[in-house]
This record gives C-alpha cells, structure tokens and sequence, in this order.
C-alpha cells in the first residue's frame, strides 16, 4: 500500500517537472518570425509588421562576456514608441536580459547589453526585436565563446 | 527602471521558471550526487543548507556587482576560480560516483589506511561521507561560484540596477537582494530533486544505484571536459 502511494508520488512528481521544462520551453518560443543572420559579417533584416528592421551588433567578432552595442535601424517610418531588445538562447530559458535602445538618429535605435555565456557550449543566441504594439521579430546569430 | 520590489518579484519568478528548465539539467546531476551520497539520512535539512551556501555566494556576487555597477570587469576577475570550481566539482561526482557503486574502495584511498592525517585525504573523506551536516553549507557557497548562463543574466540586473543608484552602499544592497529574490526562486526546483532522488523504494534498488553511478561518472568527466575548453 505504501510502495502505491509512493509510486503515485513519484509519477505525480515527475509529471508536474516534465510539465514545467515543456511549460518553459515553449513559452520561450512562440510565433515570432525567425530570422538566420550572420551578425559578424554585417547588419542583418527582416520585416516587422511590413516594416523594414535591422540590427547590428558592435564590436565584430560578437563575443559572450563583452560589452556590446546594438543598433537598430528602420527604413520608413519612425516606430510609435522606442523598440528594446531580448536576449536568449532558442529553446532554453536564459532568465529575462533586456537591452533598453535610445533614439540615437534618424530612424536609429542604440542601446548597451551583455550576451552572457552557457557552459553548456552552445553558442546560437537570439536577439528578439519588439517594437511596442507593431510586433517582433528573432534574429538568431552564433556569437564566439 | 523598473520599481526595487518589482524586479525583487521579477527575478524571483525569473529563479524559479529557469528552476525547473535550466537548473535541473545544469545543477540536477550535482543535486542527485549530494542526495545519494547522504545513503538514507533525511535530504531536507543538507539540501536547505546546500542551497543556503548557493545563495550566500549569489548575494555577495550581486553585492559586488551593485556596488561596482560593472558585470563585464567581475566576472573577468573571476573567470579562473570559477573553472577551477568547476573542475573540482567533476572530479568530486567522479569520486563520488565511483564510491556509489563500489568501485573504488574510498577509504583505503582517502583515508582509512593511506596517510590518514593528510590534509587532502581528511578533506575528501569529509566531502566524500559528509559526516557533518554542515558540510553542505560551505560546499553549496563553493558550487555557488560554478558558471552558470542564467546566474549571469541574474548578475547583469544586478549590476544594471547597481549603475542607477546614488550610492554604492544602496548599489550593493539592490544587488545582495535581487541575487537572493533570484536564488530562492531557484530553490524549489533543486530541492524537488533532492526529495525525488530520496523516496525510499527508489534508494533500494541496487540497479538505481549502479545506473546512478555510471550516470555521475560520465556527468564528472563531462563537468571536467567542458571545465578545461570552458
């Protein structure tokens, strides 16, 4: 009988982890447009929203650990309220980085942040873009270790 | 900014959802080695003091942090002695693993019969028996220190919350308390571990044991590896 309620235990306990990795992984996805972009190389696109954006992330090569600059850019319109950006690795929950961007120009966004390093050794991270009530989009770069 | 108590609440919740995402696949094997070794003795109170340790380390690291304002020249500082840690904490599953499963007679090596005074074979028969209880708080403050992505995230609120404070008595004390919201979020997550690798029907089964040991001798030798190319 007590060997029942400790297997349920045990069921019931795993359940509750397995439901709260998937919880978290899946909540760090969504249906954000993806975008492949070869940060070291230059500014990479894409469209929010039928807007044209790009980010550029300064110094090159992007290193985890440094001080980093990104650039957002517009080609149109200026976005009704500044974009920020959020920092993660696809598929694991790194805790929330936000780099907060500041008009720096026409049409031009820049802000500080820090791309911070996974033991685990993986180095694809993402930068989501969000433009305040237009929408975003995930820039998805390797960076150097 | 956002308000002190909200990023106090923001960074508790963040400890808590990356708990049972992140923590169980970095921390996990540790937490199960620490548990396993205990062999029948209640897990509660050396896992409270375990995640008591890892604490303490988060908040002086956030202190630091807050009152520097700086992420990028700390961690720097500090990148030697967390590989060293991390090193150390591989071998120490390794060892730990092997003396599971009986493979290697532990106090013969460390203790028992060769050089029983040394300070390296007391210092190992310490960790490795965990005789003390309190052991597990110094040990936890030591793992506290290991490279951890989501810790540094933690670490870089802290340091931005510190820039923006008048002074750095009140930058260093933002920092202490958003590590410490962090690290107890993160706590829920290690000790249901700990309580699941406790239940008494699974600790009885020899094969566990034996998987287990296997399992904590390749996660050592994978602690170590990535410790060295780290």
């Amino acid at each position: 009988m007590k060997s029942k309620v400790q297997t349920r235990l045990f069921i019931a306990l795993l359940s509750l982890i397995m439901f709260a990795i998937s919880a978290t992984i899946c909540s760090s996805q969504g249906k954000t447009v993806r975008v492949q972009c070869k940060v070291n190389t230059g500014p990479c696109w894409a469209h929010i929203s039928g807007t044209k954006v790009s980010l550029d992330i300064e110094p090159k090569p992007v290193k985890a650990m440094h001080d980093l600059t990104f650039t957002v850019t517009f080609a149109g319109e200026n976005p009704v309220a500044a974009p920020y950006i959020d920092l993660g690795m696809p598929g694991m929950n790194m805790g929330r980085n936000r780099v907060i961007l500041k008009p720096a120009g026409e049409l031009v966004y820049r802000g500080e942040g820090v791309i911070v390093r996974c033991p685990s050794g993986r180095r694809t991270w993402k930068a989501k873009v969000t433009v305040p009530d237009v929408g975003s989009v995930e820039f998805v770069f390797d960076v150097i270790y | 900014m956002l308000s002190t108590e909200t990023i106090y609440f923001v960074l508790f919740t963040t400890g808590l959802t990356v708990g049972f995402g992140h923590c169980i696949g970095m921390c996990g094997p540790i937490v199960v080695s620490l548990s396993l070794s205990l062999k029948g003795r209640s897990v509660l109170v050396p896992h409270l003091l375990y995640n008591g340790g890892r604490i303490t380390t988060y908040g002086l690291l956030g202190g630091v942090m807050g009152a520097t304002g700086s992420f990028t020249r700390v961690v720097a500082s500090i990148a030697s002695l967390q590989k060293g840690v991390m090193i150390l904490t591989g071998m120490l599953i390794v060892v730990m693993g092997l003396a599971m499963a009986g493979w290697i007679p532990l106090g013969v090596i460390f203790g028992d019969y060769y050089n029983p005074q040394g300070v390296l074979s007391r210092g190992f028969r310490k960790l490795s028996e965990a005789r003390s209880t309190g052991t597990y708080y110094p040990l936890g403050m030591l793992l506290g220190l290991l490279p951890c992505g989501p810790v540094y995230t933690a670490l870089l609120a802290a340091a931005r919350a510190g820039m923006e404070t008048q002074s750095t008595l009140e930058g260093l004390l933002i920092g202490v308390g958003i590590m410490l919201s962090f690290g107890l979020g993160t706590v829920v997550a290690l000790l249901l571990i700990a309580k699941l690798t406790d239940l008494g029907w699974l600790k009885r089964r020899d094969v566990i044991y034996k998987i287990s040991s296997v399992l904590m001798v390749i996660v050592g030798v994978y602690f170590v590896v990535k410790a060295i190319r780290y």
